[in-house]
């Protein structure tokens, strides 16, 4: 019985330590110039010294002046180049399918992308000179997690606004909650037909699929003589539902048979039944709509022998295809709403350059639009505090924020940017790109890159 | 007529990932026959297998910014020693599970409900440690045979290399296993725990070490399942094994709960059921309605399981429980 006491203190005290040791930074009590820091002490001053990240290395320095110390970026329109200090911080919500099956990969770019821009708007100025706190709900990949996630973020958190949720299906659910209690919401990766049309306060930075996803179609056509077309989606997505109609019009469009749409799941790895199909019906252009797990079909696909054209939709937009579909991937056709390649202004290099400098590989869409979201809030509460309207109730500054946003014109790692009166995204500028890769001596997992083509 | 032109090729695939299916459930299934209990964690362990297999051919990991993103171990294991040290070191996994989640339990008397409550917790916390250490990349796989075909045809049926290679790894350790639980002494001590294990006990059997024993055999079974579906399918990330958990589940209630036999039919069983109805296709004109067999592959396994449940409750293999009264 003793014996079984001391187990559980002792389980209960690594428990309780642990945490608490693991939170405390080894040089957060006597920092010395030189010494190590940890990687979110980068910024921070303690005393006269700050910690600075030099190339690989992160370390304590003798801190310089203000002007020179803060970042010289161009932050989008903000004003202040100082880092963001007084004032209460300002909570914006973030809700992503952190934990779900088909969307933890989709969300983890999300994360990435948003963490970028929470630090580059605070060490820009934060909401003229208040910070910017980004409070992040894990949605799960299904619609009651992402209902969860935006009760908590509005009723328990009372942030004045949400980015997210990840899929377009768990929006069709979650976004009318926080249309009924007049909280925006800007959508990431919400792609479907029918999203901004939810209500008066759901916009999204994401193009729907229907202004780009043909281009690819028309590309493929344009390299290779083609005359039937296959076309495979996730028939449990929203998303890739909404994807393959546009697909399929676009297919007519340019003249080719299609062969019956062939359905799949959106988890499934295992396309045996779509190879087959493609291997009796020998199509010459196959057509995928699904999430990454879908480069299993183009891996499977190459495998058995295929080698026409392949057609990818938005889900394959991520650089996580690379891992799946390997040297398969190679020649697969994407639409983008996003390239890396492209400028636009200084703000999607800065956006990359913070990007790769945090997590050693370029940004993909799925981040790109998600860093885009919190720096469109960030803009819009700016124009907020310099009306004054920053100071009333949560409730006034939800409806006053979503005018705000709605009526902002946006420069971000999209192009510049604006939004109808309904919330659609104004984008100008779509790409196409193919898919290069070159496989590393241990099969590395980013030797890929999406080449923007032009047509 | 597709349909049968089809059947040998969907047979071979269904033979293959049936395989799969068989040997996951064997873990389920082993550690039911001895304790009485269904450990959910089962799936953790599938896919930390498939982890560590790929971490020890030297693999890097996933990117972002995770304690261990884009790392890789000095070396480079050869696929088939890795698989079998990564099959070693989920088994101590395993081992560990037993001695922190179900033990004390054990030692309680406790209700075999909180074992699975239990058992549940612990797999959600390994996915998630997964994904804070390493993030939810997907990984590619590492191939057995570098530099292999990745397919070749038979008389018109496809085979790939990986599925082959999947369908001949099951069937060995399968093969394995039977000798282990037939022929040795460890293998009818286990089935005597697994009959009376009080009895086994006065018997002069040592219960716990047979049942650690079991947990380590099921996590070398779970994370070799894991590692043969990342070479066909690659690492899909942290909660690759959700799915399987779920299938394994259907497969040993469907071949009988506990009942190792059960087990290897139910899976075998249910993977050719599900290629066989996903490739069935047709339009009823009348509705303008049009079937796609494709969208129903996830159902499959539940529905057999009612249909088994119905017509034979204690499952296919299994017994009829008789109680006294």
């Amino acid at each position: 019985m003793k014996t079984a006491r001391l187990r559980v203190g002792a389980l209960a005290a690594v428990f309780v330590l642990v945490p608490i040791v693991a939170s405390v930074p080894a040089s957060a009590l006597t920092p010395k110039a030189g010494a190590r820091c940890a990687p979110k002490e980068v910024g921070k001053t303690v005393g006269k010294l700050t910690c600075v990240k030099d190339g690989s290395r992160r370390k304590w320095v003798a801190a310089a002046p203000a002007a020179t110390a803060a970042p010289t970026t161009a932050a989008g329109s903000a004003s202040a180049t100082t880092p963001a200090s007084g004032g209460a911080p300002i909570k914006l919500g973030v809700a992503l399918g952190l934990s779900g099956a088909s969307t933890a990969n989709l969300a983890q770019d999300q994360r990435l992308g948003v963490a970028v821009a929470e630090k580059y708007i605070n060490d820009n100025g934060g909401i003229n000179g208040r910070k910017l706190q980004v409070v992040v709900q894990d949605t799960g990949a299904d619609e009651a997690g992402a209902i969860a996630a935006f009760n908590a973020l509005i009723d328990n958190d009372k942030v004045v606004g949400i980015v997210g949720p990840t899929l377009s299906q768990q929006a069709f659910a979650a976004d009318p909650i926080a249309e009924r209690k007049k909280v925006p919401v800007l959508a990431p990766s919400n792609t479907a037909a029918g999203i901004p049309q939810i209500g008066d306060y759901i916009a999204r930075v994401s193009a729907g699929v229907a202004t780009y996803a043909g281009n690819a179609v028309k590309f493929a056509a344009s390299i290779d003589p083609l005359s039937k077309a296959a076309v495979f989606f996730a028939d449990d997505d929203a998303f890739s539902r909404s994807e393959t109609v546009v697909f399929q019009n676009a297919v007519k469009a340019s003249g080719l048979e299609l062969l019956p749409p062939q359905t799949f799941k959106v988890n499934d790895t295992d396309f045996t039944t779509q190879v087959n199909f493609v291997r009796q019906n020998r199509p010459d252009l196959v057509v995928i709509s699904g999430l990454a797990q879908a480069g299993n079909l183009v891996k499977q696909l190459r495998d058995t022998g295929y080698s026409g054209s392949i057609v990818g939709g938005n889900g394959l937009n991520v650089v996580q295809t690379f891992s799946v579909c390997k040297q398969q991937c190679e020649g697969l056709i994407v639409a983008q709403a996003y390239s890396p390649e492209i400028p636009n202004d200084g703000v999607n290099v800065e956006f990359s350059k913070l990007f790769q400098a945090d997590n050693k590989r370029i940004p993909g869409q799925i981040a790109a639009q998600a860093f885009t979201g919190v720096l469109v809030f960030a803009e819009a509460l700016r124009t907020l505090e310099k009306d004054g309207k920053l100071n009333g109730s949560l409730e006034q500054i939800r409806i006053d924020l979503n005018k705000a946003l709605l009526a902002g014109k946006y420069s971000t790692p999209l192009g510049d940017i604006s939004f109808t009166p309904e919330g659609e995204i104004n984008q100008k500028s779509f790409y196409v790109a193919q898919i290069s890769m070159k496989r590393g001596a241990t099969g590395d997992v980013f030797s890929g890159v999406f080449k923007y083509v032009k047509f | 007529m597709s349909f049968v032109r089809n059947l040998p090729q969907n047979f071979f695939d269904g033979l293959s990932i049936g395989s799969v299916y068989a040997l996951f459930a064997l873990g389920y299934t082993l550690i039911f026959s001895i304790l009485r209990i269904v450990n959910f964690a089962h799936g953790a362990i599938f896919t930390i297998g498939a982890y560590f297999t790929y971490v020890l051919t030297g693999g890097t990991l996933g990117g972002g910014n995770f304690p261990f993103s884009n790392t890789r171990v000095p070396f480079s294991l050869n696929f088939w020693i890795a698989l079998v040290l990564g099959a070693l070191l989920a088994g101590l996994v395993n081992v560990a599970i037993e001695r922190f989640a179900f033990r004390p339990l054990r030692n309680r008397n406790a209700d075999t409900l909180l074992s699975l409550v239990s058992s549940l917790g612990v797999s959600l916390m390994l996915s998630n440690l997964i994904q804070n250490l390493v993030g939810s990349d997907p990984l590619p796989a590492p191939e057995p045979i570098p530099g292999s075909k990745p397919s070749f045809d038979v008389a018109s049926v496809i085979i790939q290399t990986s599925r082959l290679l999947t369908f001949a790894v099951a069937v060995i350790v399968m093969a394995g296993l039977w000798y282990l639980l037939n022929r040795t002494r460890t293998g009818k001590a286990l089935k005597a725990v697994s009959e009376d294990a009080t009895t086994s006990s006065l018997l002069g059997i040592s219960t716990n070490r047979l049942i650690l024993f079991t947990f380590m055999l099921c996590g070398v079974l779970g994370a070799v399942a894991g590692t043969m579906v990342s070479t066909n399918f690659n690492i899909t990330g942290p909660y690759m094994g959700s799915e399987y958990a779920l299938i394994g589940l259907a497969v040993i209630v469907i071949g009988g709960l506990g009942d190792i036999p059960g087990a290897v039919l139910g899976g075998f069983l249910l993977g050719i059921l599900q290629t066989v109805v996903s490739s069935i296709s047709f339009r009823i004109g009348f509705w303008d309605w049009d079937f796609s067999g494709s969208s129903w592959k996830d159902a499959v396994p539940f529905i057999t399981l009612a249909i088994v449940l119905l017509v034979r409750p204690q499952g296919l293999l299994g017994r009829a429980q008789i109680q006294k009264v």
